[in-house]
């Protein structure tokens, strides 16, 4: 087996989300965690890349880079003293035992079960219309579609809820405005 | 593209959630027109909905006896297993509602949004006892879990209850971390995520067990969480101790039996062929949380925090009957004993709650074990019907919990030859039963030996709701004989 | 010659076009808008430096490098000193995706005037815009300073609130087209142009891309009299420029993306096809300008919003209509009421 330029890349790809969640762990500055976050999230999307999957690309960087990593990091920055670089206490020898343990257990099981390279199959060229198919199709993917639906309202009432800080104190004064 | 046909979609035989989703995005939307102030309306509009999907489920389990079918190709399962887990859930919601009816305005929290919220969450448990696929399963769960976290901090800006929020939240999504990983692994092992593909794979054959086996370990932390298993129950004490006390009442019983329906399909319907290994892990983890939540229990002053080790060391009884269920053979018989123990434990643990509720003060004060002292001279039905729920707890006779844990040391007991650790989970089981006697015959003592002067408000809700839990928990004791013939008919069937 | 080494040649050729062509199309686009917004407002604008002040961005170009390079004592260096970049680099991207003419000849060899047509080119859109809050955010951050910190979050907080009403004012026209890449898109658009077809769409487009490029009437994160200059308060020389010039260049390129979305693209009834396919630059060109030039109208008509309107804005209109003109468009798709060019 030669090297390609697409094993340069995985490699890249691979350092950037491994690299990535160890810096995410080991940074004792929030804000550089959490840049730390988007390589490993950067990296994630480079894999689909490689994968032939551009649309789950696309919707990684979309959603995790540029929606959950923001929220983290305007999260830290209004919550946290903001400017200061005070390391939070840590237990990292037992952690990285722990996290080495986990990882040798994995590994032995993935190797035996994968061992060597596996060929990826060829991906149809309609590939994202399957998908959108597949999530409104009910002999597919509707009822996770569905549930997740209403996972998401509920979530979105319940953060209304919580962020709301106009709770009415007296019931008469509001009437029936008063709705999140 | 084909259209699929109605049969494979199969919506009669999911109505019962349909209405309930249904109805509260309905409800959402009525809720806007309800005054702030008259939001038991609110309230009682989800009972009527609960209702409405109970009759559903009546003439589902009337028309089916027991066949088991698919639903949406094979993503849910409706057998007699997830009906009846589905009737419990029910029952859990409309009572979890009536508690909450005159608690909310009482501490000046009523919003619409709680009953919203708690019918959301009954739908997750509703599709959890469904789930045929690894993705729904999770995705179930997470509905499940949300609203809870949300109704645990609903007496915000209370502290205790934000507190008890913030961490049921973060060990929560920690949690389901560990179990989406358990399921990718699972789905690494065998390439599917659907539960018969699972159990296809793992009859076929080795290379994809390893990875499986891995999984499962996860699955079962990441359930292990959800129904208060030691060693992951630390979240248990100081969430339902935060919690407003209706929302721990439903938590208690609603998602516990959602987490044990879930974990028991996946467990005993698609992974049979590592039945041994999870067996044995089961009834480890059975063992360290009777005796974790029996023995603490002893040590705590706070009712409800009482009740949360009591609601541990259960969970561990319910885990007795699963580990049993680790061989096809024995597997009916510990299904309807963990079903049948999950039934009486939902009316046992929903009354104890409601006449903690009874008791408590305005100022959330009034939770200490010294608040019931007097409570046999100034209330005495109310003293009788909390010692029926204490006797329930324990396991005394003419009381559900006897009938219970009865059946899940039979089952274990019958599951056991050959198989020391069921056996050693069982006398656990037998032993810690009698120490758990120490603490809730406390109570019964505190109630009629002590003198004191308990506040209580006994709301006309309240009432229905004590009066329902406390007739079903003796019907139950005395005659259990038809409801668990139907706990028996309950089969978890593996179908696609 | 390999294939490969063919296509490494040919992308990076577009590549380094697409950059240089918005860099200079930076320095013009001041140029424009001085000229232009001086003429609104009754003044003649820089006129000094070349014909018609031609050579003035060049001028401002010098003075920029010569500035003085300012850090704060207190300000996070590493961060500090790549948040600029941070912010031009999806600038410089997000034109990737976009066609700018048809298929041309060049001594013989083949090619279509655009860098990759992926099939996924709305959504590589959508997410590259998302990612380019970053750089606004963390300079505030690291200039450690409170004015600035305080322009990062509101920049934050708006980008967010705009980038829902963005992607879905863009799902009507992919799903007239039927596809999310940007050629078909354009394909769609021969008879007539999505903007007639999807006007509701087109409206708010138009609107969420000057909150998302930070331009008035959005342009909030650099209110001077509340913020002093915002997120880029502390910056200065280069550093300063680079800012400056990823706020010109989000112009250009969300102008080609409007233009590719809702105008047509290059394509002009067939114009396009003159001058062996050199006309579909041309003809983008003119469009882009056109929509350079509106922005600058309303940035000299329109005061600036207030923050909690902003904000409801947002959420309380720009959404809902968005969500209901998605909703609407793809009934009517479904029910063949209007048509779908797949």
């Amino acid at each position: 087996m030669s090297l390609t330029p697409l094993h340069a890349i995985f490699a890249l790809m691979s350092l950037f989300t491994v690299g990535g969640a160890v810096g995410v762990v080991l940074n004792r500055n929030l804000i550089y965690a959490a840049m730390y976050l988007v390589l490993s999230l950067f990296g994630i999307a480079g894999l689909f890349i490689l994968l032939e999957a551009p649309f789950l690309a696309a919707v990684q960087i979309l959603v995790y880079v540029g929606a959950i990593s923001v929220l983290i990091t305007i999260t830290v920055m209004v919550t946290r003293c903001v400017f200061c670089k005070e390391p939070p206490p840590r237990q990292l020898t037992l952690v990285a035992v722990m996290a080495a343990l986990v990882m040798v257990t994995l590994g032995f099981v993935i190797m035996t079960r994968f061992g060597g390279l596996t060929p990826a199959a060829d991906v149809p060229a309609d590939s994202i219309e399957q998908l959108g198919v597949a999530f409104v199709n009910p002999q597919a993917y509707l009822v996770p579609f569905e549930v997740a639906s209403i996972l998401l309202l509920g979530a979105l009432i319940g953060a209304i809820f919580i962020a709301r800080d106009d709770l009415p104190r007296d019931e008469e004064a509001v009437g029936g405005d008063d709705h999140a | 593209m084909n259209l699929p046909t109605l049969e494979s979609i199969n919506l009669l035989a999911v109505l019962p959630v349909l209405i309930v989703f249904g109805w509260t995005l309905v409800l959402l939307v009525i809720d806007l027109f309800i005054p702030s102030g008259r939001k038991y309306w609110t309230a009682w509009l989800g009972i009527l909905g609960l209702l409405g999907a109970a009759v559903a489920l009546a003439v589902r389990f009337i028309d089916a006896r027991g066949a088991a079918v698919t639903a949406f190709d094979g993503m849910l399962t409706v057998d007699g297993f997830s009906l009846f887990l589905q009737a419990i859930f029910i029952l859990t919601a409309v009572i979890g509602i009536l508690l909450a009816l005159d608690f909310l305005p009482r501490h000046k929290i009523e919003r619409g949004e709680y009953y919203i919220l708690l019918l959301f969450t009954t739908g997750g448990m509703m599709i959890m006892s469904m789930a045929a696929d690894l993705i729904v399963v999770f995705l179930a769960l997470e509905l499940l879990s949300i609203p809870l976290y949300i109704l645990t901090g609903f007496a915000r800006p209370r502290a205790d209850s934000e507190e008890a929020a913030m961490k049921y939240f973060l060990l929560g999504a920690f949690a389901s971390g560990f179990l989406v990983f358990g399921i990718a692994l699972t789905y690494g092992g065998t390439g599917t995520t659907s539960l018969v593909g699972v159990f296809n794979q793992l009859a076929e054959g080795e290379p994809s067990r390893d990875l499986a086996l891995v999984g499962m370990a996860l699955i079962l932390v990441g359930f292990g969480f959800k129904v208060a298993a030691v060693p992951f129950h630390m979240w248990t004490p100081d969430v339902y101790q935060g919690a407003p006390t209706p929302v721990t009442a439903f938590m208690s019983v609603g998602a516990k039996a959602g987490g044990f329906a879930a974990l028991m399909r996946i467990l005993i319907v698609a992974m049979p062929a590592v039945g041994e290994a999870w067996g044995m892990l089961v009834a480890i983890l059975a063992m360290l949380t009777m005796i974790l939540g029996n023995v603490v229990a002893i040590a705590q002053r706070n009712i409800k925090r009482m009740l949360a080790y009591s609601s541990i060391a259960h969970a561990g009884y319910i885990l007795v009957a699963v580990s049993a269920a680790q061989r096809p053979e024995d597997a009916p018989l510990a299904v309807s004993a963990a079903i049948f123990y999950l039934l009486t434990y939902a009316f046992t643990n929903l009354g104890a709650f409601g006449v903690v509720l009874a008791v408590e003060r305005e100022d959330g004060s009034g939770n200490l074990l010294e608040d019931f002292a007097g409570l046999g001279r100034s209330k005495p039905v109310l003293a009788a019907i909390m010692t029926l729920f204490m006797l329930s707890l324990t396991g005394m006779p003419v009381s559900a919990g006897l009938v219970g844990k009865f059946f899940v040391f039979q089952a274990a007991i019958n599951a056991s030859v050959g198989n020391p650790w069921i056996l050693a989970a069982a006398i656990v089981g037998i032993v810690t039963s009698v120490i758990s006697a120490f603490y809730y015959i406390r109570i019964i003592l505190i109630m009629y030996m002590q003198e004191g002067e308990p506040q209580v408000v006994l709301k006309p809700a309240l009432t229905v709701a004590l009066a329902l839990t406390a007739l079903a928990t003796l019907i139950l004791g005395i005659i259990p004989a038809p409801v668990f013939q139907l706990a028996k008919d309950a089969l978890l069937t593996l179908v696609g | 010659m390999s294939d490969f080494v063919i296509f490494l040649i040919d992308a990076a050729v577009k590549a380094v076009l697409i950059i240089v062509g918005l860099v200079l199309g930076f320095a013009y686009t001041t140029w424009l808008e001085r000229r232009f917004i001086a003429r609104l407002q009754s003044r003649v604008g820089p006129n000094r430096a070349g014909p018609a002040g031609l050579l003035q961005p060049w001028a401002d170009a010098l003075k920029l490098f010569f500035k003085e390079d300012i850090m704060p004592t207190d300000a996070d260096r590493i961060i500090y000193t790549l948040a600029p970049a941070v912010t031009s680099v999806p600038a410089l991207i997000v034109l990737g995706v976009v066609p700018f003419g048809g298929q041309i000849s060049l001594f013989g060899y083949q090619t279509t005037l655009g860098l990759a047509d992926i099939n996924v080119g709305v959504l590589y859109i959508v997410a590259v815009t998302s990612i380019a809050v970053y750089g606004v955010v963390l300079a505030g951050w690291a200039s450690s300073n409170k004015y600035a910190m305080m322009g990062g979050l509101r920049a934050t907080a708006q980008m967010i609130s705009y980038e829902l009403a963005m992607g879905l004012a863009i799902l009507a026209p992919v799903m007239m087209a039927a596809s999310m890449s940007m050629s078909d898109i354009i394909d769609a658009q021969q008879n007539i142009w999505f903007v007639f077809l999807q006007p509701i769409a087109a409206v708010i487009f138009y609107i969420t891309i000057l909150a998302e490029t930070n331009r008035s009437p959005f342009d909030l994160p650099e209110a001077e009299q509340e913020l002093v200059a915002g997120y880029h308060t502390e910056y200065s020389g280069m550093k300063f420029a680079s800012f400056f010039m990823a706020e010109y260049m989000k112009m250009i390129a969300v102008s080609a993306i409007f233009s590719a979305l809702f105008l047509g693209g290059y394509r002009f009834f067939g114009l396009e096809n003159l001058l062996g396919g050199w006309m579909g630059p041309i003809i983008l060109f003119v469009k882009i300008v056109a929509s350079l030039a509106f922005m600058v109208w309303i940035r000299a008509t329109l005061p600036r919003f207030r923050y909690d309107k902003l904000m409801a804005f947002g959420w309380k209109v720009l959404l809902p209509l968005s969500l209901a003109n998605a909703v609407v468009t793809a009934v009517l798709i479904v029910l063949d009421i209007i048509p779908s060019f797949a």
